[in-house]
């Protein structure tokens, strides 16, 4: 009798364990699911100047006070990369180091220009503590407009003439290193990169 | 009163549950810094200081629970640390202020603040204050360590499932359309 209740009371504590298991497994599965579904109705959406069009210029001062001038060519000859971000986005929080990485490895042939809309004191405090004082920083509202900006983070490459040369969401390290390796190679269509990261552009909801 | 069982449960989810979460936050002691400073509670030069000891009263709580006199403090010592936790996001959720990290998960998971959170510590305080309940003096059998184990497993997995899920509250109100 006992034995009975022993066995049973055993065989009924690995369901409930194996239960719990499979909930959180579900529960992970379903936050993958909103991951791969959110962005893909604002990036058909999608605005703002095409690949190989002229990028809108704007000119002004950054965050901290310093002279920006975006579009129209007449730089120092290297590219931009221009990345809209906002505090309180957790994908553009995750994609800071490697953007900070990669201005130092490719600043030879890019700058990289952080861009955000709000109010400028939350902006500040959110540049400090990522540390992007040593980038320039821009709060726009038009220029997020005229980029046809719709979800964060968002990165436009702009050549030295001021072409876009390649732009998109980027959600992952992924998306935006094939961004770059585009720009790096000389690739000047959107669809030579697409072709060799499938997903950058069209699906940038993206990698699981 | 209170079966030995369920205290020595106690014991080890909640020393199991700080030990992870302090784990998480080593990880990446920065990004604690930067949750904590969307708080908006502490002043950020202090943010970071005040990062490293909640931290480090975390491992303290969880030594404290497996430390058999330390038990009582460590059961007191969590139930504190955990009203001060939902009294800061109940602040921040009064002030309006969802869409922050809550912090609890480091890199791991991002985890914002709403009701559940709150309801979820609730638990976990009536947890910790549980334990300071005197036990039933029961000898405990080798019969014991069955439950005792598989409560374990099962309440970490729940916690897990559960935290899962309301990460991903804010995904399905924005699916809904909902502000």
């Amino acid at each position: 009798m006992i034995e009975t209740l022993v066995v049973s009371n055993l065989l009924l504590w690995v369901a409930v364990i194996a239960l719990a298991g499979l909930v959180f497994a579900l529960a992970r599965q379903i936050g993958v699911l909103h991951e791969r579904i959110a962005p893909t109705g604002a990036l058909l959406l999608g605005g703002g100047p095409k690949v190989g069009d002229p990028a809108p210029v704007w000119s002004g001062g950054d965050l901290f006070g310093q002279p920006v001038q975006l579009g129209g060519g007449g730089g120092d000859g290297r590219g931009t990369l221009l990345l809209f971000v906002a505090p309180g986005c957790p994908v553009c929080e995750s994609l800071l180091p490697v953007v900070q990485r990669l201005a130092v490895e490719e600043a030879e042939r890019l700058r990289v220009v952080f861009a955000s809309d709000g109010e400028p004191e939350a902006q500040r405090r959110f540049a400090e503590q990522k540390q992007l004082d040593a980038f320039p920083y821009v709060v726009s509202t038009e220029l997020g407009l005229a980029h046809g900006v719709g979800r964060l983070p968002h990165a436009v490459l702009i050549d030295a003439a001021g072409i876009v040369r390649a732009k998109g969401l980027v959600n992952s390290r992924e998306h935006l290193e094939s961004l770059l390796e585009a720009h790096a190679r000389g690739v000047a269509s959107i669809q030579e990169f697409v072709a060799r990261s499938p997903g950058a552009e069209q699906s940038a909801g993206g990698h699981p | 009163m209170i079966d030995p069982v369920l205290l020595v449960v106690l014991r080890g989810a909640l020393a199991l549950l700080f030990v992870t979460a302090a784990l998480h936050k080593l990880r990446d002691l920065h990004a604690f810094r930067v949750a904590l400073g969307d708080y908006e509670l502490v002043p950020w030069p202090l943010a970071g200081l005040v990062a490293t000891g909640l931290v480090a009263a975390e491992l303290g709580i969880a030594v404290m629970l497996v430390t058999p006199w330390a038990r009582p403090w460590g059961f007191a010592a969590a139930a504190l640390l955990l009203v001060l936790y939902t009294a800061a996001v109940s602040v921040n959720l009064l002030r309006g202020r969802r869409a922050i990290d809550c912090g609890c998960f480091g890199p791991a998971l991002r985890l914002e603040l709403g009701p559940g959170l709150v309801a979820r510590n609730a638990l976990l305080i009536a947890g910790a204050l549980a334990g300071l309940l005197p036990p039933t003096p029961r000898a405990l059998t080798a019969l014991d360590g069955l439950p005792i184990v598989a409560a374990i497993a099962f309440l970490s997995a729940a916690y897990a499932a559960a935290s899962r899920l309301l990460a991903n509250a804010p995904a399905l109100r924005a699916l809904r359309g909902e502000p």
